[in-house]
């Protein structure tokens, strides 16, 4: 009996879960139509390459956002670490034309676990919130990019022709770029349902006090989550480099709001202890859908700003509501099921 | 000799010492940089290209107090200027379109106060949205080029001088902080601030209309990057929809190394007001040095860091025991109160 509650609670939750992401197709399915039928050009294979190439990077960097966002923190300075790696991917290969890619890369997600390691221990060890930590480290990142770039510009025919087919090649269709991001997606995924230390950022985000007595290292779980996230966002400067043409010291600036817009559209509870890699997968594409369309009706670069920024605001207040509601439910069954053991008590 | 010792220590301990020390120390190496700098008509100057951070500082400080951010205060300036600059262009009175630029920074303010306060979501991802939307919606209402050529009755407030030498925008930033310290500290409304920031709950239990108290902060937040705005319009002479953008560091950063505690119920005037100047010094500093401005950003957010970092960590030390000194709650942020650190209770609700 009691059992049988508890999975009928479990699942109550599930079903919350996948109305969220139900929400968002049933929300990119209105903008696909909606834009099918206003821009021209909206239709097309080509253009829908194009969405897969914005959406890739997206995907990459709000994954190791949401690990952060997931454990109750906030990492703002995303987009600073995406530009930083890019220039140095960018730069690397300026210099070495024959570098082999794989070692480029790694070394972007190199750059990027650093500055990834310094939010975390920040947060962490020195006590700083999240929200400041990152706010002085997007400061100082970027300001690191203006050291290291040195006012230079390294544009795209000083780069070797195998890394901008990165994003110029499609294999079976889709663009390289959006099978890396479809790549880290399912190992993200996989990740986060399966692995001990991601499942305590769950736990972590839930109830951080909790998560503490019941043994669990939060400390050291946190600064796990931030270097993810510094890897995945180096590993997103190293696709921006081959995605745009001209890399420099103010690369992916204000890149972080497109990042946490795709994470909290995809159902993440900027609370922490929910969210998944899928609906930030489709958080991504419908920003990215929306954002394209806007682009094929000619409307200013700056309504996507603005969309953007009421679009954070709209899924929070959703996932808010939401959240409420199930909470809500949950207590009432709670209460109908203490009302029914001491009814049952009271009997005998 | 004791007491006296005890004193000393005591007075050490109280952040705004800390931030005049510092204030005369970044003083001294800015002397040796320029001979220019310790003149008085510099000196008075010092503060007037960071007037509109500090009026943004000062309206930020009250959200923090009460246990909220609102970092969408920049974009607020920019509608805000932007808006201004719109119904002046359009042939209002410049005047009137004054007093519509600072209802429309308000309203702006009051969006964020309903989100927060009513509607009870986290002030963090509402102004991360807000500061987006706030900051589009300038871009939209002012694509392009800005709108310069204003009269000088109203520029004066930003870029005007009394004698030649003392400039209005510190009369302004001066007259701000001695009549929000007053609200801060001296009435109720300022209590109940630090009463909500403390403990939201109990806050409620005591009576206080926390929901109201809510919105009228940020809408006051609002209000003041409308004044900050007229300030900036004043000293840079102009009117554009990248109006503040980059200030948010340094207006954070202000209030924090202000000494107000990041999650709210303490805090004051005088601590962001020092830190204001502290931050000013810096950069002026900074640019007699001949460093670059994202150079100088990377100074300014290590110090901001150091500074949190140093408070807790004071606060650590202080927890394992140093039995002369009484224990306060700390100075910036009570992260080791949260991770169970803190053995004293918190008896009393304060502004230092």
């Amino acid at each position: 009996m009691n059992g049988a509650r508890r999975l009928n609670a479990e699942s109550l939750a599930a079903a919350a879960f996948r109305l969220r992401e139900l929400g968002v197709l049933v929300a990119l399915g209105v903008a696909v139509l909606f834009f099918a039928i206003r821009a021209t050009n909206f239709l097309t294979i080509d253009n829908w390459q194009d969405i897969a190439k914005d959406v890739a990077i997206v995907v990459v960097v709000g994954i190791g956002e949401t690990m952060v966002i997931l454990t109750r923190n906030i990492d703002l300075s995303v987009a600073s670490i995406v530009g930083l790696s890019a220039f140095v991917t960018a730069d690397t290969l300026a210099a070495h034309n024959d570098a082999p890619l794989v070692l480029v890369a790694l070394l972007a997600m190199g750059v990027g676990t650093v500055l990834g390691l310094v939010n975390g221990l920040l947060v962490t060890v020195g006590r700083v919130p999240a929200i400041i930590a990152t706010l002085a480290t997007l400061a100082i990142y970027r300001g690191l990019a203006f050291q290291v770039t040195n006012g230079e510009a390294i544009s795209a025919f000083r780069l070797p022709d195998n890394f901008l087919n990165i994003a110029a090649s499609k294999p079976l269709g889709l663009p390289t770029l959006a099978w890396i991001a479809l790549g880290v997606a399912f190992v993200g995924a996989a990740i986060l349902r399966w692995a001990p230390w991601a499942r305590d950022f769950f736990a972590i985000g839930s109830n951080p006090d909790a998560a503490r007595v019941a043994g669990i290292h939060t400390g050291r779980r946190v600064v796990i989550a931030f270097v993810m996230c510094g890897a995945l966002s180096g590993l997103g400067g190293f696709m921006w480099a081959s995605r745009y043409p001209t890399v420099d010291a103010v690369s992916a600036t204000d890149f972080e709001l497109d990042v946490i817009t795709a994470v909290v559209i995809g159902g993440v509870n900027v609370f922490g202890g929910s969210g998944s890699v899928l609906g930030v997968v489709l958080g991504a594409v419908l920003v990215a859908t929306i954002q394209n369309g806007f682009t094929l009706l000619h409307l200013s670069e700056f309504w996507k700003l603005f969309f953007n920024g009421f679009a954070i605001v709209v899924a929070v207040a959703i996932n808010a509501l939401v959240t409420h509601r199930l909470q809500d439910a949950l207590r009432r069954r709670r209460r109908a099921q203490v009302l029914a053991t001491r009814h049952m008590e009271a009997e005998a | 000799m004791r007491t006296a010792l005890l004193f000393v220590g005591r007075l050490l301990a109280r952040w705004e010492v800390l931030l005049v020390i510092a204030i005369v120390g970044v003083g001294i190496w800015s002397a040796t940089l320029s001979p220019f700098f310790f003149v008085r008509a510099n000196l008075l100057d010092l503060l007037t290209p960071y007037a509109f951070i500090g009026l943004m500082a000062f309206g930020l400080a009250f959200v923090v107090i009460a246990g909220e951010i609102d970092i969408s205060v920049a974009s607020i300036l920019a509608v805000s200027v932007v808006c201004f600059s719109q119904f002046y262009d359009a042939g209002l009175n410049v005047w009137l379109a004054l007093v519509a630029g600072l209802a429309v920074a308000t309203g702006l303010g009051c969006i964020n106060g309903v989100l927060v306060g009513i509607f009870d979501l986290p002030s963090l991802a509402i102004t991360l949205g807000t500061l987006a939307a706030y900051q589009g919606l300038a871009y939209v209402i002012l694509p392009g080029e800005g709108v310069a050529a204003f009269p000088e009755s109203v520029t004066k407030f930003g870029g005007g001088y009394v004698h030649i030498e003392l400039p209005i925008a510190l009369l302004v930033l001066i007259s701000f902080a001695v009549v929000l310290g007053f609200v801060l500290h001296a009435t109720r409304f300022g209590r109940y601030l630090y009463t909500i920031g403390s403990n939201r709950e109990a806050a409620r239990f005591a009576g206080i209309p926390v929901a109201r108290v809510r919105v009228t902060v940020f809408a006051l937040s609002g209000f003041m990057a409308g004044i900050a705005g007229v300030v900036y319009v004043g000293y840079f002479g102009s009117a554009r929809a990248d109006a503040g953008q980059g200030s948010l560091l340094d207006v954070v950063t202000a209030v924090v190394l202000g000494g107000v505690d990041i999650f709210g119920g303490s805090g004051s005037m005088l601590g962001v007001f020092l830190a204001l100047v502290l931050v000013a010094e810096l950069r002026n500093g900074m640019q007699l040095a001949n460093i670059a401005g994202d150079t100088q950003n990377i100074v300014i957010g290590v110090l901001l860091l150091t500074a949190i970092v140093l408070g807790n960590l004071t606060r650590a030390i202080q927890a394992r025991g140093l039995p002369s000194i009484p224990r306060r709650k700390g100075v910036i942020g009570n992260a080791t109160a949260s991770a169970g650190l803190a053995i004293e209770p918190e008896t009393e609700v304060k502004g230092r």
